[in-house]
Order: C-alpha cells, then sequence, then structure tokens
C-alpha cells in the first residue's frame, strides 16, 4: 500500500485521537503550569448608620471588591504558576516532613519499635491525599494481578476438562461479572455488604455478631480488591481457555509416552505455552488497574481507599479547580508512563521482530 | 489439551466450578430478587428467599422518574458510538493492515499508549474546552469523546481481523482493475463481518458501560442509563430512594445479559483473537 492511501485510510482515525486525547493532553499540561483567579481591588465604601433622632453617623470602609469589566463582568486573571499545582496536589514538602519525622519516642517518652516507627511513617505519608491515592491503586494493581492469572488459569484449566455441553453455560456465567457496567456491579456487591443487607444479616444469623463491612479502612479494601478479582478474572480466563485449545497435542502425547505427570505436562508444556497470553493479560489489567474508578465511587469515602483516577475526579467536581485536577491528571500520566515502559519495551521489540 | 484430570482431582473440579458459578452470578441473582421486594423485605433480618412481589420499584423509576428518556439517550449514544467507531476504525484497521512501512507500526504503539490513559485526564481538559465552545452537554459530543477514547482498542482489534484476510484477495482485486477503494468495499468488508461484530459489541459495551464520562459531560434530560444512577445511589440514604436504584441496576442489566445470550460466540472470539492471534 502507498502511503498516500494508507493516510487516506487511516486519517480519520488518527484525527479522532489526536484531537481527542492528544490536544486534550496538551492542553491538560498547559492547565496544569497556570492558575486563574478573579481580579479585586480594594475599594472605599462609605455608609452612613442611622442613629437616633435623625442623627447618622458616617463611615467609611476598606472592602475588596471583584474588578468588573465594562460588560459587568469580573475580570479574571491568568498567570503562569510553575509548579505550585504540583505542589499543592504531591505535596512534597509534606511528604519531607513525614518521612523525616522523628519517631523514636512515643509521645510520653517511650522508645518505639521499628513495627511501630514504620506504622507511623505509612500512616503520615499515606495521610497526603496524593500519596494514599497511588498507596492504593497500587496496591490494588499488584494484589489483583497474581490472583487473576492464577484463578482464570485453574478455571481455563478446569473447564477445559469437563464435557462440552456443560462448557457453554459455564463461560455465560463466568462473562457476567466482566461484561456488566462496573458501576452496576460494584453496586450489587455493595448491596450485600450494606449494615443491614444479606451477608451481614447472615452472619449475624449464625451467630458473627454484628459486622459492618463498610465502616472500616480493611474490609472496604478488602472489598475492593475482591470486586476486581472477580470482575477481571473472567477475561484472564477467556483468554487463557481459548489459549489452552491451541497447545500443540503431539507435544502433549510424546510427554505422556515419556511418563510425565499431569503437573509435570502443565508445568513444562503448558504454562510456556501460554507464556505470551500471561503477559498480555498483565499489560492489559496493569492498565486498567491503574485507573480503577468505579468500586471507589460505590463503595464511597475516599477516606478509606482512594485511587489516582478518583483523586483527579474529586477535584476537579467537589473542590471545583481544573488548575489543580490538571496537576494531578499529569502526575497519574506519568505514574502509568513507568508503570507501562518495561511491558511497552517488550511489545515493541515483539512487534519489530515481526515486522 | 486433552481432559484427562487426575482422578482425584474430579470431585474437586465439580466442587470448584460450582462455587464458581455461584460467585459470577450471585450478587445478579439477588439484586433481581430484591428489586420485586418491598423495602422492608429486601433488607430483612434474617434474610428472606421468598417475599411479596411488587413492581412498585420499576413503575416509580421508569414512569414517574422518566428511566424511559435515559434510556432513549443510551440508545441513541451507543448507536452513533457503535456506528462512527466501526466506520472509521475498519478504514484505519484496513490500512495499518495492508501498510508496511514504519508509520503503521508507530501508530500502533502510541494508541496503546493511548488506551492506558485513565479517561479522568482527557475530562479535565474536556470540561473547560467544551463549556467555552458550547458543546456541552450534547449528543454528537459525547459520541464523538467515546469513539474517540474507543479507538485504540478499536483499531488494534480489527487490525488483527484484517490481518488474517489473504493478502492475495486484494491483489487479485487490484489485477482485476479495482482501486483500493473500491477492494476495501467490494471485496474485503464482505469476508469482514465476524470481525465486525466482535468489536462492535465491544465499542457497544464501553459506550453502554462508561459511567465517568458519560457521568460529566450530560446531564438533566441527555442524561444516559448508566449515569442516572448516581441520582440514586448518592443523593441520600434513604431505603426508598436505594430501592429505586436497585431497579434502575437491573434495568441496564437486562439487555447485557441477553447481548452476553446472543453473542457469546462472538465475545469469546474477540477477546481472544488479540491475544492468541494477533
Amino acid at each position: 500500500m502507498k502511503i498516500k492511501t494508507f493516510l487516506a485510510f487511516v486519517g480519520p482515525s488518527v484525527l479522532a485521537m489526536v484531537g481527542l486525547i492528544a490536544v486534550p493532553l496538551i492542553g491538560v499540561v498547559y492547565l496544569s503550569f497556570h492558575s486563574s483567579y478573579v481580579k479585586t481591588e480594594i475599594v472605599e465604601v462609605k455608609s452612613s448608620v442611622p442613629l437616633f433622632g435623625g442623627l447618622t453617623k458616617t463611615t467609611v470602609e476598606k472592602v475588596p471588591q471583584p474588578v468588573l469589566d465594562e460588560n459587568g463582568e469580573p475580570v479574571k486573571v491568568w498567570e503562569y504558576v510553575g509548579g505550585r499545582n504540583f505542589d499543592t496536589v504531591a505535596d512534597p514538602g509534606g511528604l519531607v516532613a513525614a518521612v523525616s519525622k522523628d519517631r523514636s519516642t512515643t509521645e510520653d517518652g517511650q522508645p518505639t519499635s521499628f513495627r511501630q516507627r514504620m506504622d507511623g511513617l505509612y500512616r503520615d505519608v499515606t495521610d497526603i491525599d496524593f500519596w494514599g491515592a497511588l498507596e492504593f491503586t497500587l496496591l490494588y494493581a499488584f494484589i489483583t494481578t497474581p490472583c487473576i492469572l492464577v484463578l482464570g488459569f485453574l478455571l481455563a484449566v478446569l473447564v477445559n476438562s469437563v464435557v462440552q455441553w456443560i462448557r457453554g453455560p459455564l463461560i455465560f456465567a463466568t462473562l457476567l461479572p466482566f461484561i456488566i457496567t462496573p458501576v452496576v456491579g460494584s453496586l450489587s456487591i455493595y448491596w450485600l455488604f450494606l449494615d443491614n443487607a444479606l451477608v451481614a444479616s447472615l452472619l449475624e444469623q449464625f451467630g458473627a455478631g454484628k459486622i459492618y463491612f463498610l465502616k472500616d479502612a480493611i474490609s472496604i479494601r478488602t472489598l475492593i480488591v475482591l470486586y476486581g478479582v472477580w470482575h477481571v478474572t473472567p477475561f484472564a480466563f477467556v483468554i487463557l481457555y481459548a489459549g489452552l485449545q491451541t497447545v500443540p497435542q503431539d507435544a502433549l502425547q510424546a510427554a505422556m509416552v515419556d511418563g510425565a505427570t499431569y503437573w509435570q505436562r502443565i508445568r513444562y508444556i503448558i504454562i510456556p505455552h501460554l507464556r505470551a497470553l500471561f503477559s498480555f493479560i498483565i499489560l492489559i489489567h496493569l492498565m486498567d488497574a491503574y485507573r480503577i474508578f468505579e468500586p471507589v465511587l460505590v463503595f464511597g469515602s475516599n477516606l478509606f481507599a482512594n485511587s489516582l483516577q478518583y483523586l483527579t475526579y474529586y477535584i476537579l467536581n467537589f473542590e471545583d479547580n481544573y488548575y489543580k485536577a490538571a496537576a494531578s491528571a499529569i502526575l497519574t500520566v506519568i505514574g502509568i508512563c513507568i508503570l507501562l515502559l518495561p511491558v511497552l519495551r517488550r511489545t515493541y521489540r515483539e512487534q519489530k521482530g515481526v515486522a | 489439551m486433552t481432559t484427562n484430570l487426575p482422578k482425584p482431582l474430579k470431585p474437586f473440579t465439580t466442587a470448584f466450578l460450582g462455587f464458581w458459578v455461584f460467585l459470577a452470578a450471585f450478587p445478579f441473582l439477588w439484586m433481581f430478587l430484591i428489586s420485586f421486594r418491598a423495602p422492608v423485605d429486601a433488607f430483612s433480618f434474617p434474610p428472606k428467599l421468598f417475599a411479596p412481589i411488587t413492581l412498585e420499584h420499576f413503575y416509580t423509576v421508569w414512569i414517574l422518574d422518566g428511566f424511559w428518556k435515559q434510556a432513549l439517550n443510551t440508545t441513541i449514544v451507543t448507536l452513533g458510538t457503535v456506528t462512527v467507531s466501526l466506520t472509521i476504525g475498519c478504514l484505519a484497521g484496513y490500512g495499518l493492515s495492508r501498510y508496511r512501512g514504519n508509520l503503521g507500526f508507530w501508530i500502533l504503539i502510541i494508541a496503546l499508549v493511548f488506551r492506558a490513559m485513565p479517561h479522568v485526564v482527557m475530562l479535565v481538559a474536556y470540561k473547560p474546552a467544551f463549556w467555552a465552545m458550547g458543546i456541552w452537554n450534547r449528543y454528537e459530543t459525547l459520541i464523538i469523546v467515546l469513539v474517540a477514547i474507543n479507538q485504540p482498542f478499536t483499531i488494534w482489534m480489527l487490525r488483527s481481523f484484517f490481518v488474517n484476510i489473504p493478502e492475495e484477495l486484494d491483489q487479485a482485486a487490484l489485477v482485476d482493475g479495482c482501486n483500493r477503494v473500491q477492494t476495501f468495499v467490494k471485496v474485503i468488508m464482505p469476508v469482514m463481518w465476524p470481525g465486525v461484530i466482535t468489536t462492535g459489541l465491544f465499542s457497544f459495551l464501553l459506550a453502554y458501560n462508561d459511567f465517568l464520562i458519560s457521568s460529566q459531560l450530560m446531564s438533566g434530560d441527555h442524561m444516559t442509563m448508566t449515569a442516572a444512577l448516581s441520582n440514586y445511589i448518592f443523593s441520600d440514604d434513604s431505603l426508598a430512594k436505594l430501592m429505586h436504584g436497585v431497579a434502575g441496576a437491573v434495568s441496564i442489566t437486562i439487555p447485557l445479559i441477553f447481548l452476553v445470550l446472543f453473542f457469546q460466540r462472538y465475545i469469546v472470539a474477540g477477546l481472544t483473537h488479540g491475544a492468541v492471534k494477533g
């Protein structure tokens, strides 16, 4: 294909991506270095206060007021602020203070153990919104990834070993958590764990006492991670299941003739054959895990579990600060680039090798 | 792979698969069940397996709160997104699969990076820009945004389908006097339907399931179903309102269940395609 024809074919698609992904990204970088405020001036306001008997007292006060332009609109000042937005988001000063804080003694002068010092450090660092969000985002990504790989592989092997007619219904049920709207999926779990809902009621009935799942950081975080595993395992399963269909049968038979056990066949033939699929799943899942949003929104309370995407969303909507949100967004993008760099380099080499 | 699992593992298989199916389906089943109940029965102690049935929540949500309007909005947005996505995606996918130069490779790598972008990053720019341009809260805006966000994934997937169509087919058509566009429309597209259906399904899912972008770019009468759910779940803690949320969530789920029922084969094909073959 000639380059001219090629450009004509990819044109609309590239235009859409440049216009609505690349240009906005540049815009966000620009926003993140700026700020705006309404220009104010100090105005002298004279007011007369009636005293008594028709007498009035005139007072002069100095009051800040927005400057209005000729249309009566407040004048906005747009300024370059350098890294100030980044400072407010990532709070490097607070981070340094948290790290260098002296924790060798408790408040009443007792020496602290290593464990206590680490706990204190962890608490102070994650107290800063950005670092807390980063912590849970990475925690989520790195806990769910091995879980979905193991669980997905186990399911794929087991489904592959049952009789044909039952596989269809099995795959159907398995796909549900993956296909159904993430907000709805999160809610369906959330509604099971409300204080008076099914799980808490059942546990109480069986004598476990009253458990409040949604009032505690550890249980909320566990629920979000479990939701993640539940939501993404089907994806890993389907890919590995399809991969299993392509395992060369003659290699397996040769291994059996040589007396390889079931585990040896899994370990030395099947897993190496699926290696590329495992790294594909890791790549896609890291991307998706890094932008976890819906469960954090639904399980509520960024107090207990926050994610980077939720943090930016929060700044954008509730603090209504575009500039700070832009800085937070840029830090998020830098994070994903660092996280994906090794995987991207690998993809680059593989694709280059093919092309 | 052969199906001979070691004998002692057979009962384990049944138990594990049974447990997994229960885990996968139960939250949805329970949601369906309680959506037809009075609030007291839905969150009762001890929990009830059977309770009187009522359609009250669905009536309130669909008729009184006008959920039908949001369903209509969702239909417009998803259909628009799927159509535009597939049109420009097929063109690009075909180009990428037939072009041998370096540029195509770089477009794919950059698309992969774009695929990783958290959507809220773009939203930070969209909000002030769309507001200033006065294209806030319009179907076209949401559709074109969803199309763009969806493009990286779409072109990767469509390309892997096009790669599997032998180039001899193109050459035969070109020799017979077709130009590139004619070849694409008359020769290649007719054998691409499985790929188009699969990719279309995923575009549909992305547009239908999107919460973040839709809830931010649309408001009032233009809200989509998924975005409208936030009206019910984040407003207050009254149980009646929560039950309306359950009915809304069930309404959103039903079309998806049918989608999986009818297109399971294509969804599996799509998920495995990129990984196994390309």
